[in-house]
């Protein structure tokens, strides 16, 4: 074999598999359509944001690199929903685009055991068995063998790219498509399908009006994602906001029918909760407005990105609309807006490992599962990564509950119900994102990547130091009383906060912010998160009851035909999973459970 | 939650005989620890935690917050593998008066055991290998016929105006979870600031959960008893009947009290409602006694919260009967009650009216059974909710949810992070859910994608 492992593409999945085999020892290839292009940032300048911003630092605490990435290259830092409540608050960043690119690049470069290779692959090699995997045939006409490939091809597999009646095959505008790897799966038998997402045009900041729009200041200081420091020194640059108007909508209005997606050119299903400005005008007719964000795509450059206004209109239509724009009157375009449909391999076909079912040692990840979103990449491209290298040496794959990660909650929506458009992470999907705030995802999910061997030893013990930390905080509020009151039961009282203490208890100013701001909210969401407990419990245990992968559905009386086919397909890896497939109901569960238990008295090893 | 049903850890319990009055009731209850726990509302607690199995404790089930007897009863035990589950399980055999058997459920719900689901005594006892497998099939159609998953098995399982009702009501916290919920998914920015809480929309939707539960007649009859009130002019022979009622039935509680120019009260039981039974002072054509104006005021008051009138009418007299009481003829909680018809031979009896004779008890088997089917058919509510809910199940779903939307309320007027708040709205979902469908959290964003311009 020529390597252990190769990973098919350089966006954000990709870097992180990547890196995930090679500190976990293999020997690992990357492969990808354009060594310029590792770790674009192709559509808005920014990582993190609400949920989001939890992926990347559980991310950072399994071991993974986005959060070193992002801390290096922020040019704006922000807290979001400080007023809505901690469980749901987190970070976001803007991005130097170009320096994230460069520092990514740089990262892979420096790793050892990595390579990098520019080639496009077009397909791929299987064993005799037909169903285990053994290498990649690629453009150029290279066979290259490995053990395990973790296909990361985002947009690109027979992508194409739309603005008005022009259509181009493209993954990104001025970027080939990847031609022939979807059609190779698709005859391999995996299903394949489209879909649909678009990015805004890119202005120049010289010709914009800024003392028209309104500006937009980042938090300071500028708190890093990474866990491994507690400071990051970068410049904070400012973002700008304006609004559509009726003279905006009204051009949308009529040239509506020249856009793709109302022409009926595009297939592919676009996202609800990101949607064109186009569609924004037709759906919310109402509105006499729309919020327009104005953000810098870098330091050292003038491209300026406008958030909120990505289009799939013809280029004539979307100067005319961004010229009525107050502030963009005018606005030099520098890139169009377009949209750009892509095939998608059916999430389902995976097991929670993010391993395919049909061919071993074939791991998918990233936007070609279907998802959206730099976040949701990397933590796919992480696991995939993890799970590549831990099923070479024959271990048991590291899969995350959705109790404790929601990285656990996004693979498991994924590979259980599917996706009909591109999936996004959000708090709401998370039944229990009570247990699942930013600033404790150290604490769930270090040790992991410690004991997979991604995170070193000093890193242990730090979070064992935070950790001996918050427990001396907490044990002073115990043993601290004021006017008589326990400290820990008056911080329970909604009106107070940890700081307002710190007259009265001077010894906690021997603590970093970052703790006080942990015992803070652990004291006060302790009730509530004691009330989910009854619930996590009960959801453990039913994970905890596993079917086997052999288990033969066709042999179970009384199933729903639907619950057939549906089990037949997902091949959930549990009771808890496969009661959260759709169609499957309360009563084909109870079923299920009795034939397992069956199974476990005749078998009496088994259980 | 639908992943209730599958916990085999909960300790579980149902009424086993049928819902309604008996000379024995009887409860069951299973799982680990359920005997230990039940001894801690039982009057002899550790000879039942050392009973041996396939043994009769005989005791009483005590309120553990105010000491008093629910009702003596006997408690057959069944050790680890021996119950009809497979699993430690009693059966408690009390009396069958629904008043004891509701007051005994709810003190089991109180001490931290879970109402089962349908089937799932039996699902429990497949689990454990006490039943063949071959009858899953059979568990399967009982366990679907509940509520959440299959939506249209629901609507079996509900009265059709009631699914909607809760459902249109689940609808609407729907919405107000998803205007809480696009705030925890949506930075202040990407929906341009704050979206107030709705206030007046969660206190028009706790109001009708309110009522809706509040029509569980069943309930609220045994809760506090049905009002029946005898009317009727002078001399119509009210305090026959009354007298001839408490007499026919053997549950008298209270000795009779008051008199007659104000009005009599009594308790007993019709069909094992508990009755509180008033006999009232006479209508008559202008009085100038000023203690019997009086009485007619009283009169007016209890006639105002009835659940039935009996408008007793002389039968030898009718010009003059319905002279007196035409008003009262039209209220439809009242029966009107022709007396004396033993006398009145050649009187014709208008449709809808009962024809009795208090002095011989002719009619009165007729009369009782009007009572009781005006009792439990709710035709006596005076509010134009006609809608009723049908079970304790529904009843606690509905005041679980009432109760969630409650305090999320007052949660957002004491400005509580929203994130608590959700949890608060999700509870009511949930609650409703388990009754119409549960919600799944794509029907949120679904919500907020549709209901919400969202995105930067």
């Amino acid at each position: 074999m020529d390597y252990d492992a190769i990973v098919i593409g350089g966006g954000h999945a990709g870097i992180e598999a990547a890196l995930a085999l090679a500190k976990m020892g293999c020997a690992t290839l990357m492969i990808t359509q354009s060594l310029d292009a590792i770790g674009r940032l192709s559509c808005n300048p920014a990582i993190g944001g609400l949920s989001k911003g939890n992926l990347v630092r559980e991310i950072d605490a399994l071991g993974g690199e986005m959060g070193h990435l992002i801390d290096k290259t922020m040019i704006q830092f922000r807290i979001l929903n400080r007023h809505r409540g901690p469980a749901v608050q987190a970070p976001r960043a803007q991005a130097d685009k170009f320096s994230y690119h460069r520092f990514a690049k740089e990262t892979l470069e420096c790793q050892s055991k990595l390579s990098l290779f520019q080639d496009t692959v077009v397909d791929i090699l299987l064993e005799q068995d037909g169903s285990t995997i053994c290498g990649v045939i690629t453009e150029r006409g290279h066979h290259i063998s490995a053990h395990a490939i973790v296909l990361t091809t985002g947009t690109f597999m027979e992508a194409k790219i739309f603005i008005g009646e022009y259509d181009a095959p493209s993954g990104r505008l001025g970027e080939p498509a990847a031609v022939g790897l979807g059609t190779a799966l698709r005859e391999k038998g995996f299903t394949v399908g489209r879909l649909k997402t678009g990015t805004p045009a890119r202005v120049k900041k010289s010709s914009l009006d800024f003392d028209a729009m309104l500006i937009q200041n980042g938090d300071l200081p500028l708190l890093p994602f990474s866990f491994d420091y507690d400071t990051v020194n970068r410049p904070s640059m400012d973002c700008y906001i304006t609004w559509t108007n009726e003279e905006t909508h009204k051009i949308i209005r009529e040239n509506i029918h020249r856009s793709p997606l109302y022409g009926g050119k595009i297939v592919g299903t676009g996202p609800r909760y990101c949607p064109s400005i186009e569609d924004k005008v037709v759906r919310f007719a109402e509105r006499d407005r729309h919020q327009i964000f104005v953000e810098p795509e870098g330091v050292g450059t003038e491209e300026m990105y406008l958030n909120g206004l990505s289009s799939s209109l013809p280029e004539d239509v979307q100067s005319a609309f961004i010229h009525s724009i107050r502030g963009l009157e005018h606005a030099q375009v520098m890139r169009p807006a377009y949209a750009v449909e892509y095939d998608y391999l059916d999430p389902m076909q995976l097991h929670l490992s993010l391993e395919t079912k049909q061919i071993k040692r074939l791991f998918i990840a990233g936007q070609t599962n279907g998802t959206s979103g730099y976040e949701e990449a990397a933590c796919q491209g992480l696991i995939a990564g993890i799970n590549a290298a831990l099923s070479l040496r024959n271990e048991p794959p590291l899969v995350l509950s959705r109790t404790e990660a929601y990285t656990g909650v996004l693979i498991d929506d994924l590979v259980t119900k599917g996706t009909k458009e591109p999936y996004r992470m959000f708090t709401s999907r998370a039944e229990y994102r009570l247990n699942l705030r930013h600033d404790t995802a150290d604490q769930r999910l270090t040790p992991k990547g410690y004991s997979v061997g991604l995170q070193p030893e000093e890193t242990m013990n730090r979070l064992k130091e935070k950790l001996e930390k918050i427990e001396a905080v907490k044990e002073l509020l115990v043993s601290s009383k004021i006017d008589g009151k326990s400290c820990i039961d008056l911080l329970r009282k909604p009106e107070i906060v940890i700081n307002d203490m710190l007259d009265d208890i001077p010894q906690l100013h021997e603590y970093d912010e970052a703790i006080r701001y942990q015992v803070n909210l652990d004291v006060k969401y302790e009730g509530y998160i004691r009330r989910q407990d009854r619930q996590v419990d009960r959801f453990v245990r039913m994970e905890k009851i596993l079917i086997p992968d052999t288990f033969d559905y066709d042999a179970l009386d009384g199933l729903s035909t639907e619950a057939r086919e549906k089990l037949k397909k997902v091949r959930p890896s549990s009771v808890g999973q496969a009661g959260r497939i759709s169609g499957v109901r309360t009563g084909d569960v109870a079923i299920l459970m009795l034939a397992l238990r069956r199974r476990g008295r005749s078998t009496p090893d088994e259980s | 939650m639908e992943d209730r049903l599958y916990d085999t850890k909960d300790i579980i319990y149902a009424l086993a005989t049928p819902w309604g009055s008996a000379a024995l009731a009887i409860i069951r209850i299973s799982g680990e620890h359920s005997i230990e726990l039940l001894s801690s509302v039982f009057s002899r607690p550790r000879a039942l935690c050392d009973a041996d199995s396939h043994t009769l404790v005989h005791g009483f089930l005590v309120d553990p917050e105010n000491k008093q007897h629910v009702d003596e009863v006997v408690v057959s035990v069944f050790r680890d593998k021996r119950g009809y589950t497979g699993e430690e399980s009693a059966e408690i055999t009390l009396h069958g008066s629904l008043v004891v058997v509701r007051e005994a459920l709810q003190l089991l719900g109180r001490i931290g055991m879970r109402s089962a689901s349908p089937g799932e005594f039996s699902f429990r006892a497949f689990m454990h290998g006490r039943i063949d497998l071959t009858q899953a099939e059979a568990i399967h159609e009982i366990i679907s016929a509940r509520t959440s998953v299959g939506k249209a098995m629901a609507m079996n399982k509900l009265e059709g105006a009631l699914f909607d009702r809760i459902e249109e009501l689940k609808q609407r916290v729907l919405k107000v979870v998803s205007s809480v919920e696009v705030q925890l998914d949506y930075a202040e920015d990407e929906i341009g600031g704050d979206i107030e809480f709705p206030f007046e929309e969660v206190t028009f939707i706790h109001k009708r959960l309110d009522e809706l539960a509040y029509s569980y007649k069943i309930g609220r009859l045994y809760a506090k008893g049905a009002k029946i009130v005898i009317a009727g002019s002078t001399n119509a022979g009210k305090s026959t009947l009354f007298n001839l009622m408490l007499r026919q039935e053997r549950s008298i509680v209270s000795d009779i009290h008051g008199t007659t120019r104000d009005f009599i009260e009594a308790e007993l039981s019709i069909a094992g409602i508990p009755v509180l039974l008033y006999d009232t002072a006479g209508f008559r054509e202008a009085s100038s006694d000023s203690v019997e104006v009086e009485g007619m005021h009283r009169t007016g008051r209890l006639l105002d919260q009835a659940d039935v009138i009996l408008l007793m009418l002389d039968g030898t007299d009718a010009q003059r009967a319905k002279a007196t009481s035409s008003t009262l003829i039209q209220d439809s909680r009242c029966i009107v009650v022709w007396n004396k018809t033993d006398k009145a031979l050649s009187l014709e009896i208008p449709e809808g009216s009962i024809a009795i004779s208090a002095k011989t008890g002719f009619g009165m088997d007729t009369l009782l059974n009007e009572i009781a089917k005006r009792l439990l058919n709710d035709t006596t509510t005076t509010g134009q909710d006609q809608i009723v809910i049908e079970s304790q199940r529904q009843y606690d779903a509905l005041t679980r949810a009432s109760a969630a939307l409650k305090k999320a309320f007052e949660f957002a007027e004491d400005e509580v992070p929203l994130d608590i708040i959700a949890i608060e709205l999700d509870e009511a979902l949930d609650a409703l859910g388990s009754l119409t469908g549960d919600v799944a959290s794509e029907e949120i964003l679904e919500q907020i994608f549709s209901g919400f311009c969202v995105g930067k």
